[in-house]
C-alpha cells in the first residue's frame, strides 16, 4: 500500500475513533501510562528504585511496612510522616567547630519510629547531636566519633546511639515509684523526645507539638575533616504516596518503576503471540485439507506440551533475563486464539466476498490480510487485551520460579513479595492493592481500545 | 443490436465434467463405495464475441456450477474450457490472473457479494489494486466515478463513502456490475443477477445490463431458472437438467417451439399475471424433485419425470444432443412423436 494511501485511512480511522468515548478512555489511560513511563526520573521519589530494588542498603534508612501518608486524613490519632531535612543554618563555633542546625515542626500524635543523621564524611569527626525541644528544653542525645572515614555514608541512630541519654533525660521528671518501668518500657528514643517531660510517662506519652531544632555540633581539628550532604532522616510512621513494605522499600517507586515492565511484558507478548495464533489461525482455515492437518498436529504438540518443565529447562539453557522470559511466554502463549480463529475463519472462507474476491483475480496474501484479517481484528484485540495481564501475572508467577529477571522490577514481583510476605493476612493492603489494580486497570485500557476498535472496525454495529 | 450470433467464438466449453466426492468418516469407508456426485456431467457449449448466452434450469442442475467452472473457482474433473481460442483450463497462477482480467463475474447475492466492511469506493478500487491499475488515488477515483456512472448509480460521490449495508439490494447489484466492468473485461458470468432483487428493479437492472453490454461490446453468460427474464434478455439460451444440456439454440426458438419436454414443463410453468388466470394453479405435466446428482438415472436421465417417457428412454443409451437446424438442439429421442 502506498503511503498516502496508508496516511488517508489512518485518518479516516482516526475521525471514526474519535467519537468512541471509551475508546478515548483507554487511549487516555495508555498516553497516561507511557508519559509516566518516560517522566519516571521525575516522579518517582527514589530514582534508582528499578534497578536496586533488592539493594536493601538502598532502602534500610525507611520505614517498615508503613501505610501511605495520607492515611492521616483518615485518622484521629496522626503519625509522623517519613521525611528528610536537608536544609541546614550552618554556624561556626571557636576553632574548628560546626553546627549545622535543622528544624523539624512536629504536629502529629505518634512520634516517628527513629531519626538518623546521615551524611558523608572525611577523616576524624566528633559530632554531638543536641535537640532543642519546644518546651525549651535541650536534650544531648548523640555524641559519637566518626573514625577515619574516607568518603563514606555514615549513619547514627538515634534510638541505637542515643536511647541511654533520652532514659536519662526521662529520668529527670518521672515519679522515682515509676523509675524501675523506664528500663524496661517499650517507648523509643523518638518517643521520649517529641512527648510532653512530665510524671508517669511511663503509663502513656503526650505529644509535644511545635518547632524542634537539631543542632548537629560537628568538630573540624583534623585537617582530613569534612562532612558533605548531612541530613536527618525522619523515619516516620506513614511515608510516601503509597507507603513501604515490609522491606522497607517504597512502593510507589516501585509501582511506577514497574509500569515500563509490565507495559513491555504484556504488549510485546500478547501482540508477538496474537499476530502469530492468528494468521497461523488464518492459514491453516485458509488453504485447508493437508495444510489444515499439519498446521493443526504442531498446534496440538504445542498446546499439550508442558509448560512448566520447559520453562525450568529454558531457565537452566539461558539466564533469566526479561527477553528470554518474554520469549518464553511468547513460545506458550501464541496457541491462545488459535483454535477460535481457525473456527472463525473457516466460516469467513466461505462468504460470498471471498469468492468474489478471488473471481476479481485477488491473490492468496490478498485474501487473507485485505478479507478475512480485518474481520478478525477486534476479536485479536479482545485476545490481546486478555493476554497483556495474563502475560504480566505470568511473568510474576514465572519469577517464583526463579526465573524471574532478578535486574527490574515488575508489578507481578511485589505482589509475589507481597504474598510471600503475608502481606494480606497482616493488612498491608497499600503492598496489594496498587499492583494488583494496576494490572487490572491496564487489563481495562486494552479492553477499552478493543471495543472502540470493534465498533469502527465493525460498521454494522454502529448506530446511524 | 448485435445479437452476435454470427460473431467468432469467445468461450467454448469441451464436454466439461466436475464429480464431487463427499467426506467421509473413518467408519465409513468400511461400507459402500462412496457416491459420487456428478454436478455437471458433459457439457459443451460455445459463447460467441458480443452475444448474451443464457443457461437455464432449476436448482440442482448445474447451472451454477458451470458459471464456477468458467470462472475457475473450482477446477474441472475433466472436459475443457477455451478463452479465445487459447485452451484456460489448467493454467498458472499468471495467466489465471490475466484471464480473470478479461472475465468477471455478478455474484446472485448482492447482499453477501461485497466485503461489508469495505467502502463503495474500496468495493470499486479492489480490482484496480489487485490488478496494479493506476498507481495514484485521483487517477483510481475517476475510474471509480466513471464506473458508478456507468451503472447509473448518481451523484457517484454520494456512493463513494457509503457501506454497502446502507445501499438497496439493487443499488448493489449496480456496484457489483461496476465493480466488474472496472476492469474493462471482455466477457461477464451474471449468475442469477435479479433472482434476489426487489421485482420492481429487476427490468431496470437487466436494462443497465444491456446498455452496458450494447456500449461496451461485452459477451455475458448469463445464469438463471427464470424463463422469462432469459427471453428478454439472452440471445441464445442452453437449458440445463442434471448436470446436461437437454436443449440449446436462439431464444425465441426455445421458448416458441421447444422440443424437449423438459423445456416445455419450464415454459408451462410460468405464471401468467393476467385476469382470470391468475387463480388457476396449474396442472404440471412433470411432477417430483429433481432427482439427486449422486444418483443419476440410467438411460435418458429425464425419464422419471418425463409424462412422455417410454421404456426405450430407460434401456437405451442417453441421447446426444441432435441439431434441428438453425442452431437448435435438443436431447430428445422422441421429439417426433411427442411433438
Amino acid at each position: 500500500m502506498k503511503l498516502d494511501d496508508a496516511a488517508f485511512r489512518l485518518k479516516e480511522f482516526w475521525d471514526e475513533f474519535r467519537k468512541e468515548r471509551n475508546g478515548l478512555v483507554g487511549l487516555g489511560i495508555l498516553a497516561a501510562a507511557i508519559l509516566a513511563v518516560f517522566l519516571e526520573p521525575l516522579i518517582i521519589p527514589y530514582p534508582e528504585a528499578s534497578s536496586r530494588w533488592r539493594d536493601i542498603t538502598y532502602w534500610q534508612d525507611n520505614s517498615k511496612s508503613a501505610p501511605p501518608a495520607w492515611t492521616n486524613l483518615f485518622t484521629a490519632r496522626k503519625s509522623a510522616v517519613a521525611r528528610t531535612l536537608q536544609d541546614a543554618r550552618i554556624q561556626d563555633r571557636g576553632p574548628g567547630e560546626k553546627v549545622y542546625t535543622y528544624t523539624y515542626d512536629y504536629d502529629y500524635n505518634r512520634a516517628p519510629y527513629d531519626l538518623l543523621v546521615r551524611g558523608e564524611g572525611s577523616g576524624n569527626i566528633p559530632l554531638t547531636v543536641t535537640v532543642r525541644r519546644p518546651d525549651g528544653v535541650s536534650v544531648e542525645i548523640v555524641r559519637y566519633v566518626l573514625q577515619d572515614l574516607a568518603g563514606q555514608t555514615f549513619r547514627l541512630s538515634f534510638s541505637n546511639e542515643g536511647r541511654s541519654n533520652a532514659l536519662e533525660f526521662l529520668r529527670k521528671t518521672e515519679r522515682p515509684e515509676n523509675a524501675a518501668q523506664i528500663a524496661t518500657m517499650s517507648y523509643g528514643v523518638a518517643e521520649i523526645l517529641f512527648s510532653k517531660a512530665e510524671p508517669d510517662f511511663v503509663k502513656g506519652p503526650k505529644p509535644l507539638t511545635g518547632r524542634y531544632e537539631i543542632e548537629v555540633t560537628a568538630g573540624f581539628t583534623d585537617p582530613r575533616a569534612s562532612i558533605e550532604h548531612m541530613e536527618i532522616v525522619v523515619v516516620g510512621r506513614v511515608s510516601g504516596i503509597l507507603g513501604t513494605d515490609s522491606m522497607k522499600r517504597d512502593i510507589f517507586s516501585g509501582v511506577v518503576a514497574g509500569m515500563k515492565w509490565a507495559l513491555m511484558i504484556g504488549l510485546l507478548t500478547s501482540i508477538v503471540s496474537v499476530l502469530v495464533g492468528v494468521f497461523y489461525g488464518i492459514t491453516a482455515a485458509y488453504f485447508g485439507g493437508r495444510v489444515d492437518s499439519v498446521m493443526m498436529l504442531i498446534f496440538d504438540y504445542f498446546i499439550s506440551l508442558p509448560v512448566l518443565p520447559i520453562l525450568i529447562v529454558f531457565s537452566a539453557v539461558y539466564k533469566p533475563s526479561i527477553w528470554t522470559i518474554i520469549a518464553a511466554l511468547i513460545l506458550f502463549f501464541w496457541v491462545g486464539p488459535v483454535k477460535t480463529v481457525r473456527s472463525m475463519a473457516l466460516q469467513i472462507k466461505e462468504e460470498t466476498y471471498i469468492e468474489a474476491a478471488k473471481a476479481l483475480g485477488a491473490g492468496h496474501g490478498r485474501i487473507i490480510f485485505r478479507h478475512m484479517a480485518p474481520l478478525l481484528i477486534p476479536y485479536s484485540f479482545a485476545s490481546m487485551a486478555l493476554a497483556v495481564p495474563g502475560a504480566i501475572v505470568y511473568e510474576s508467577s514465572v519469577s517464583l520460579l526463579g526465573l524471574g529477571d532478578a535486574t527490574i522490577v515488575s508489578w507481578g514481583q511485589i505482589l509475589h513479595d507481597a504474598l510471600g510476605s503475608g502481606a494480606v493476612l497482616s493488612g498491608l493492603w497499600w503492598w496489594v492493592v496498587p499492583p494488583g489494580l494496576l494490572i487490572a486497570v491496564m487489563g481495562m485500557t486494552f479492553a477499552f481500545l478493543g471495543f472502540a476498535m470493534d465498533k469502527i472496525l465493525h460498521p454494522k454495529l454502529k448506530t446511524r | 443490436m448485435s445479437n452476435g450470433i454470427d460473431g467468432d467464438v469467445i468461450l467454448r466449453v469441451d464436454d466439461l465434467k466436475k464429480y464431487f466426492t463427499p467426506h467421509q468418516g473413518f467408519l465409513q469407508s468400511f461400507g459402500k463405495v462412496r457416491k459420487v456426485v456428478r454436478a455437471v456431467d458433459g457439457v459443451s457449449f460455445e459463447i460467441r464475441r458480443g452475444e448474451i448466452f443464457g443457461l437455464i434450469g432449476e436448482s440442482g442442475s448445474g447451472k451454477t456450477t458451470t458459471g464456477k467452472l468458467v470462472m475457475k473457482l473450482i477446477d474441472p474433473t475433466s472436459g475443457r474450457i477455451l478463452f479465445n481460442g487459447r485452451d484456460v483450463t489448467s493454467i498458472g497462477q499468471a495467466e489465471t490472473k490475466e484471464y480473470r482480467r478479461q472475465v468477471q463475474m455478478i455474484f446472485q447475492d448482492p447482499y453477501a457479494s461485497m466485503n461489508p466492511r469495505f467502502k463503495i469506493r474500496d468495493v470499486l478500487e479492489e480490482p484496480l489494486e489487485i490488478h496494479r491499475i493506476s498507481g495514484n488515488r485521483a487517477e483510481r477515483d475517476t475510474r471509480v466515478v466513471r464506473a458508478l456512472t456507468e451503472v447509473k448509480l448518481t451523484p457517484p460521490e454520494d456512493f463513494m463513502g457509503r457501506f454497502p449495508h446502507m445501499l438497496s439490494g439493487g443499488q448493489r447489484q449496480r456496484v457489483a456490475t461496476a465493480r466488474t466492468l472496472i476492469l474493462n473485461p471482455a466477457m461477464l458470468v451474471a449468475d442469477e443477477p435479479v433472482s434476489m432483487i426487489d421485482l420492481s428493479t429487476r427490468a431496470e437492472i437487466l436494462h443497465m445490463m444491456k446498455d452496458v453490454q450494447r456500449d461496451l461490446g461485452l459477451t455475458y453468460l448469463y445464469i438463471t431458472h427464470d424463463l422469462s427474464t432469459a427471453r428478454y434478455f439472452t440471445d441464445r439460451i442452453a437449458v440445463m437438467y442434471l448436470g446436461r444440456i437437454v436443449e440449446m439454440g436462439r431464444a425465441d426458438d426455445i421458448i416458441d417451439h421447444p422440443a424437449h419436454p423438459y423445456t416445455r414443463a419450464l415454459i408451462e410453468a410460468v405464471p401468467e399475471p393476467v385476469t382470470g388466470k391468475v387463480d388457476e394453479v396449474k396442472e404440471l405435466p412433470i411432477s417430483g424433485e429433481i432427482p439427486s446428482p449422486s444418483n443419476i438415472p440410467p438411460g435418458c436421465r429425464f425419464h422419471t419425470r418425463c409424462p412422455f417417457a417410454k421404456e426405450e428412454c430407460r434401456a437405451e443409451a442417453e441421447p446426444e444432443l441432435m441439431d434441428l437446424g438453425g442452431g437448435h438442439y435438443h436431447a430428445c429421442r422422441r421429439w417426433k412423436e411427442i411433438g
